[in-house]
């Protein structure tokens, strides 16, 4: 696995795959959906899939993959050795979205929730695999959300495709074990080597596994809290509990669309503005200067 | 009034103490400087980012404010000054050479900050120093002489002003003794000139503003219409309903940022621009009138499905060109309904 692709700019999205195998091509398909990462508020989530012949499904199951939350480390770096070893008959993809952008997305303006951004992961996955000629049959998704209605979806998008979503699928189907895999080991190592953007002033780099519950993790993020800028950007802002922190600790910042807005506070009833006015404003400046929102100076 | 291209940006350092005390005057301090050909410096004038209680601001000039001062202690000078329109205090910027007078606006918005080099200034204003006519100025003094002394007077006697002594300087700028006999009589005794303000002179003066003034609108595509829309507008035609009238209305109302009330007033009668009846202060009360007679409905079309209709119809007054149709043969042609009834009695 090549990931120097992401590693040279680790602000954006990343797509990386296998070479199709010439089988897959053929004959149809079976294709593993799963994602790593999801939970913690540092680092990439990482989204794999995994293909290979319906027909040598049982050769997939001798490589005895596993659920990947049952494995360790080092077993699911040996496991993906296999994998990729298997090249004649398995295929994989990974698409790396970057912390910045799950910030980014979940902070803009039209929210765009982890959901929708997973689901719309999930099926670019799948639409890239068609696109680089694979012959997709069956597709087997581990659930993120409601099953049904994420299955619904994704029918409706691929109706030719036989789609599966189930909870718990990383360790009923081993075509999704084999994907949980590919995306574990990826965030894995690209949570150990981050190479941060940002001068980091001497901060230590040691900030845990990265889940918002590990003392460690939540250590360094207090730790390397800036009061302007808040984080690098390996932490995902929009995660509350880097959220709690910056609200506490860094400088408030208020943006046009914020919900709380404390000048909101003062600003009068609705109902006051249909009430007869008291007394007429003295001249207000002229539409030139209140249109282009320019204003006398009085004193600097 | 003119286009000016502004070829210096500086970042105005002060400390906040500044702003506390009296902040009447203050030079220009050392961080300010021309940028080369407009670009900007990189880290100029950046304050540390630990260095606290100190403010920057951004201000766009005119590269001419910057030019080296002649003498040491001169440089540009912010001050204060009484604003014409409204009497309140006003900032305003002297040049160099105290020659030229430049007003000081600030595009204010709300959620907006700067990052200058390496600071961050939680005051996001950005500031215009643009050329002001010092005469607007002189004006406010001539007229508040008129009312109290009403004689003529050496103009450094009218310039006085406790509060903002800084109004003295404006006998320093070029325009002035040039130009003060668009708005005042003038009499010289004894090699002395003594001033008396003059409203004719003052209004022939303004309405040259207001022409020089709806150039430069014209000019600038400035929306001047009845309708209020966004600066930042841009609508995709013309926009029809600016008229000349519009224009000088606009130009009045943008001028009269620059002198009293009154005189406005004043000026719009001399202009003979009609009083704008202002909306009345409740909208129009929606009950209807009560008549006498009884309710019907507006648009009732029962009433054309009813026998008489085809008896009105017949009585019904044709045009000329309907008379004229209704006489041609038609033996031979069909009705036009034939051509959309069902095909089954086609013939062979």
């Amino acid at each position: 696995m090549d990931l120097s692709a992401f590693e040279g700019d680790n602000s954006a999205n990343c797509l990386l795959d296998s070479a199709v195998p010439a089988i897959c091509r053929t004959e149809p398909c079976t294709l593993g959906i799963d994602e790593a990462g999801r939970g913690p508020v540092l680092g990439p989530m990482v989204y794999g899939i995994c293909y290979c012949p319906v027909a040598r499904q049982g050769d997939m199951a001798e490589l005895k993959v596993a659920d990947s939350k049952t494995l360790t480390e080092a077993q699911r770096e040996q496991l993906f050795e296999k994998l990729d070893a298997a090249k004649d008959f398995v295929g994989w993809a990974l698409h790396i979205l970057s912390p910045n952008f799950i910030s980014t997305s979940m902070q803009q303006r039209a929210k765009y929730n982890l959901n929708a951004l997973s689901h719309d992961t999930a099926i670019g996955l799948i639409q890239h695999a068609l696109d680089s000629g694979v012959q997709v049959a069956e597709v087997f998704v581990d659930t993120v959300g409601p099953a049904e209605k994420y299955q619904e979806k994704l029918k409706q998008r691929f109706p030719e495709l036989e789609v599966t979503v189930k909870p718990k699928a990383d360790s009923l189907f081993p075509i999704v074990s084999a994907a949980s895999i590919c995306a574990k080991v990826a965030r894995d190592r690209i949570v150990k080597s981050w190479k941060f953007l940002e001068d980091l002033e001497g901060v230590e780099t040691d900030y845990g596994s990265g889940y918002p519950n590990d003392p460690k993790t939540k250590e360094w993020l207090t730790q390397c809290l800036d009061p302007v800028f808040g984080y690098p950007q390996f932490v995902r802002f929009s995660w509350s509990t880097a959220q709690i922190i910056l609200e506490s600790k860094a400088v408030p910042v208020r943006w046009d669309d914020t919900d709380d807005d404390p000048s909101q506070k003062n600003v009068p009833s609705l109902l006051s503005y249909f009430a007869r006015k008291q007394t007429p404003v003295k001249r207000p400046p002229h539409r030139f200067f209140y249109e282009r929102k320019l204003e006398t100076v009085t004193g600097l | 009034m003119g286009t000016l291209i502004y070829t210096s940006i500086f970042f105005l350092t002060l400390r906040s103490t500044a702003r506390r005390g009296p902040g009447r005057r203050g030079r220009l301090g050392a961080t300010g400087g021309t940028m080369p050909s407009g670009r900007q410096r990189p880290g100029a004038a950046a304050a540390p980012a630990e260095e606290t209680g100190r403010s920057q601001w951004v201000v766009i000039a005119p590269g001419s404010v910057t030019d080296l001062p002649k003498k040491p202690d001169s440089g540009p000078l912010f001050t204060q000054l009484r604003n014409p329109s409204t009497g309140q205090a006003a900032l305003y910027l002297f040049s160099s050479d105290a020659h030229q007078l430049f007003e000081l606006k600030a595009f204010h918005e709300e959620y907006r900050s700067w990052f200058i080099g390496q600071a961050v200034q939680h005051d996001g204003r950005l500031f215009f120093a643009t050329p002001v006519d010092p005469l607007f100025l002189v004006l406010f003094y001539l007229n508040k002489a008129e009312k109290e002394q009403g004689k003529f007077q050496p103009l450094d006697q009218i310039l006085v002003d406790e509060e903002f002594s800084s109004c003295v300087m404006l006998l320093q700028c070029r325009s002035i003794s040039q130009s003060i006999h668009h708005i005042a009589d003038e009499k010289e005794i004894c090699g002395k000139k003594f001033y008396k303000y003059s409203e004719e002179k003052t209004l022939k003066w303004l309405k040259k503003k207001v022409n020089q003034t709806v150039k430069v609108l014209k000019e600038h595509d400035v929306c001047v219409g009845g309708r209020v829309h966004s600066a930042t507008f841009i609508s995709g035609k013309e926009v029809p309903d600016a008229t000349e009238e519009d224009y000088i209305r606009f130009a009045h109302g943008l001028l009269s940022e620059y002198f009293p009330e009154e005189l406005s007033t004043a000026l719009a009668k001399y202009l003979c621009l009609p009083p704008v009846t202002p909306p009345s202060s409740e909208p129009a009360s929606k009950k209807r009138k009560l008549s006498d007679a009884p309710v019907e409905a507006e648009e009732d079309y029962t009433k054309f499905n009813s026998s008489d209709l085809k008896n009105k119809k017949g009585s019904s007054k044709m045009s000329a060109a309907q008379k004229a149709l209704a006489k041609v043969d038609k033996s031979g042609m069909k009705a036009i309904s034939s051509f959309f009834s069902s095909k089954t009695k086609a013939t062979k």
